[in-house]
């Protein structure tokens, strides 16, 4: 008579399978990310997004890249950056980072700003605020 | 149980064996900017640590890494006079890090070695404000503390928290016995950080009093953050597996 699984067995099985799905599907994306790269010659940036205050930051790793080639443009919903690699490696042939991001809210891109340091882009805008004043009692 | 069936599918083997006590064992392995990594790649270059043994389990990818038509393990042991430095091509896995802690660990201990070190990154989302990157040491002991504390210029990790096989590797140091301690450089956080390596670099040339020159390191700083983007991605994802941001929080407090 075939004896039944424990819980925490069923449970461990379970969350395995979770694993290794959560990784499969990683590997699949990062897959589809280096072949886009190669396709295009294009390199994707690591970048972070973060939501502060009223504030949006947006940081991409850009080495090689110069402040003058930056083509950074923002809209309300989207920050896209375009930039020439000038990479030192020899195996690479020299492309160009392509970063388009959508953004979790909307800001006002005439309030961004930028700045470009030891290889990082920094982009800083204020959250577009809508509605109407309350005063509170 | 089951932790015990992964120790038995690990193995760290030397095929040149280390006989000498009081060594400096220092590891590497991938997390915060890749600092450790990039520092402990650095040393073996500039040192020229000869590969003496690597370290195999059952649970890493089946992937060979090869250089210039070498076939290499994918976590390798270097040694050269009293420094053995141990680097790993990929981020560990998360099923890796308790297991491997316990039982590098274990390994160091038999060599009674007088040091070993984790290098790492302390993750700081000010680093752009930041030129040169501040060190923070902690060691098993006070007196390890107090030991890694002589070199000037150099903060003691007072709170927070350490995540990964840097604080496995920590835990059992002070269970075992051994003199060990981890050494953080404020670094990006998912950015490979050269530069906060080279700060590594700097202190451990003081601490241990040997002549190695950053400036090649810090030259080549725009390269390296190209070559290591990859890996610098993947490892973001182990981070994220062994809740690496907790560093960026201070341990609670309830009185």
């Amino acid at each position: 008579m075939e004896r039944r699984r424990p819980l925490w067995k069923i449970l461990l099985d379970e969350f395995r399978r979770i694993e290794s799905e959560i990784n499969r599907m990683e590997e699949e994306m990062f897959r589809m990310m280096k072949e886009a790269e190669g396709m295009r010659k294009c390199i994707t940036p690591l970048y972070n997004l973060y939501e502060s205050g009223d504030e949006v930051i947006l940081t991409a790793d850009l080495p090689g890249a110069n402040k003058e080639e930056i083509d950074l443009r923002v809209q309300e919903d989207n920050i896209r950056i375009e930039a020439p690699c000038r990479s030192p490696l020899r195996k690479v042939e020299e492309g160009k980072y392509i970063l388009h991001v959508k953004l979790p809210t909307k800001i006002d891109p005439e309030t961004a700003k930028a700045r470009y340091k030891d290889g990082v882009l920094e982009v800083l805008a204020k959250k577009k605020i809508a509605g109407f004043r309350i005063k509170v009692e | 149980m089951e932790s015990q069936q992964y120790i038995r599918d690990l193995e760290i083997v030397e095929e040149k064996p280390i006989k000498e006590e009081g060594l400096v064992i220092v590891e590497g392995f991938p997390d915060v900017g890749l600092v450790g990594a990039i520092a402990t790649s650095y040393l073996i270059d500039k040192l020229q640590l000869e590969e003496i043994g690597y370290i195999d389990a059952e649970v890493l990818p089946p992937i060979i890494s090869v250089k210039e038509e070498r076939i290499r393990e994918l976590i390798r042991i270097y040694k050269g006079g009293k420094v053995v430095a141990i680097i790993s091509d990929i981020p560990l896995p998360v099923s890796l890090v308790k297991p491997l802690g316990y039982r590098l660990m274990s390994w160091a201990k038999s060599k009674n070695p007088d040091l070993f070190l984790s290098l790492s990154g302390l993750p700081e989302p000010n680093r752009l404000n930041i030129e040169k990157s501040k060190i923070f040491v902690l060691g098993s002991t006070p007196e390890v503390t107090e030991r890694l504390m002589q070199v000037d210029g150099v903060s003691r990790f007072k709170d927070g928290f350490i995540t990964g096989i840097k604080g496995i590797l920590l835990k059992e140091g002070v269970r075992m016995n051994v003199n060990a301690a981890i050494i953080l450089a404020q670094a990006h956080y998912n950015y490979p950080d050269p530069g906060a390596a080279a700060q590594i670099v700097n202190y451990l040339s003081r601490l241990l009093n040997i002549d190695i020159d950053v400036k090649p390191l810090l030259e080549r700083a725009e390269e390296l953050k190209l070559r290591l983007r990859d890996l610098m991605r993947r490892t973001d994802q182990m981070m994220q597996g062994v809740q690496k941001s907790k560093e960026l929080e201070l341990p609670p407090v309830y009185l």
